[in-house]
């Protein structure tokens, strides 16, 4: 077995090619995922128990199965049923682009709302006394007081969030889009060189995911501005 | 002068012996097949053995006269087992490669490869000519199911550029896309096709709607007869069954038994394609 340099750098271009889609999948799902986080959170936390337990159902449906699964059953599973093929939905769950972005941001928003009731529970309960005494209503009280502090802790668990999300757009390529990973698996059957091909889609994970952590670790420093030092 | 007639007449009798002798111990030629590849080599309830190889190797061992024994073969061991000679021929559906010519021989092939596009019944959407060749812009616009890595995906992008490509992992989840309405066409072989999909309740609003497309660059020689290298003898005659087969159509009439499309080469192309 020898590995050959020169097909990796001639590969990388060609890989490149899928970056698109990669991006454009974790985009979309990311926001769909944060969405989703959101209302979840505000349903658990909102003490009432038909808003909360709806929530703790689907938060442990999508961690508790592993996302090629829930990706195949949007993709495959859904268009078994004729009315699902007939209904208005059909447009959107016809494209194997939008099904991976369904799945894969129900699978993020299902960890993002753990990692957001994690940051809200963290909230020092002084702080919202403080805000009742001023006279702020509980809505206010969320908006601004409980939210920037949960959001600034939050970011470090969301930072690997995101980048478990970036990884698993490779599961895409299992329902024929050509993503990066999609995209090198067909040069491989092409080639015959899974080991150089394998390698620079790697690359250019590697380099995105470098990218996402410098950009979330400036946000975090930023979040974290007004936080004393050494705390 | 009487002597040469005398001479001519021992001579004919000489011959006549011998092919008397050749007729009483009628050689027997054992064929490897899997005897459980439906519906090329398989058992019938019976215990028959049955397909389109079984009637091929039958075909050929009567032409040639000679008396068949079966050797039901594991598929990972059937090229080992030739060359050990736990059989004279192979007869199993086995495609000619250049890797395989490396260790064995081919007959000519009893079988082609061939691609063939899948579409939903009743849309005349004008594919092809008259002339069998594909009509490239009458495919912009639709989206092509086909198989990573397979022959037909090359096939497409040499003939077809602006194809839209909906690459699948394996034909029946393309087979099921195709159904779902996710792929207008899906491009695969024919055989499958029809066994797995077409004969079955969910292809039935689905048809072909190409001719079978034979291009021998991009979908290779076909299916032969596998023979040890060294038995020329052997290969010339099976190769001159086969081409009788060929011409009096009989091959055609055993891929019509099993699927509802010929299956078998054309027209004799002579020896030496492979």
């Amino acid at each position: 077995m020898t590995l050959d340099p020169q097909l990796i750098l001639d590969s990388l271009p060609l890989i490149a090619q899928g970056l698109g889609i990669t991006l454009k999948l974790l985009f979309y799902s990311s926001l769909f995922g944060i969405a989703l986080a959101v209302i979840t959170l505000l349903m658990r936390i909102s003490g009432r128990w038909y808003l909360s337990w709806p929530a703790q159902a689907y938060i442990y449906f999508f961690r508790g199965t592993p996302i090629l699964v829930q990706i195949f059953i949007i993709y495959y599973g859904l268009p078994q049923f004729g009315f699902i093929r007939n209904s208005i939905l059909w447009p959107i769950l016809r494209e194997p682009f939008t099904c991976c972005v369904i799945a894969l941001g129900l699978n993020s928003g299902a960890y993002v709302s753990e990692i957001l009731r994690g940051g809200v529970l963290g909230v020092d309960k002084g702080l919202t006394e403080a805000g009742k005494a001023l006279g702020l209503s509980s809505p206010q009280r969320f908006i601004y007081i409980t939210a920037p502090i949960a959001i600034r802790l939050s970011l470090p668990a969301y930072s690997n969030e995101f980048i478990s999300t970036l990884k698993a757009t490779a599961l895409a390529s299992t329902v024929t889009l050509m993503d990066v990973t999609g995209v090198a698996r067909t040069l491989v059957s092409q080639t015959y060189a899974p080991y150089e091909i394998f390698i620079a889609a790697a690359i250019l994970y590697l380099a995105f995911a470098w990218i996402s952590y410098v950009a979330l670790a400036w946000l975090e420093a930023r979040a974290s501005r007004y936080v004393k030092k050494g705390n | 002068m009487m002597k040469f007639k005398s001479l001519l007449a021992a001579a004919a009798m000489a011959l006549g012996v011998c092919g008397l002798v050749q007729g009483a111990q009628a050689e027997t030629l054992r064929v490897g097949m899997e005897c459980t590849y439906f519906p090329f080599n398989y058992r019938t309830p019976e215990g028959e053995m049955a397909g389109y190889d079984v009637d091929v190797a039958k075909g050929v061992a009567k032409i040639i006269g000679a008396d068949l024994d079966y050797v039901c073969q594991k598929w990972d061991g059937m090229v080992p087992a030739l060359l050990a000679n736990k059989f004279d021929i192979i007869v199993a559906s086995m495609s000619i490669t250049e890797e395989r010519l490396k260790k064995m021989d081919f007959s000519v092939p009893y079988r082609v490869s061939i691609g063939r596009f899948l579409g939903p019944k009743g849309k005349d959407l004008k594919l092809f000519d008259e002339a069998g060749k594909p009509v490239p812009a009458n495919f912009d616009g639709l989206r092509i199911g086909v198989e990573r890595g397979s022959t037909y995906s090359s096939w497409i992008n040499a003939k077809l550029p602006g194809a839209t490509l909906q690459v699948y992992d394996g034909n029946e989840p393309m087979l099921l896309d195709l159904a779902n309405g996710r792929v207008d066409l899906a491009i695969t072989n024919p055989m499958k096709a029809y066994l797995d999909f077409l004969s079955k309740p969910d292809g039935a609003g689905f048809e072909f709607v190409s001719p079978p497309i034979d291009e021998k660059e991009f979908f290779g020689i076909g299916v032969g007869i596998g023979v040890r290298k060294g038995q020329d003898e052997l290969l010339k005659r099976i190769n001159g069954a086969l081409e009788t087969m060929i011409k009096d159509g009989s091959l055609k009439e055993y891929s019509l038994k099993y699927f509802p499309f010929a299956i078998n080469p054309d027209n004799w192309q002579g020896v030496g394609t492979n």
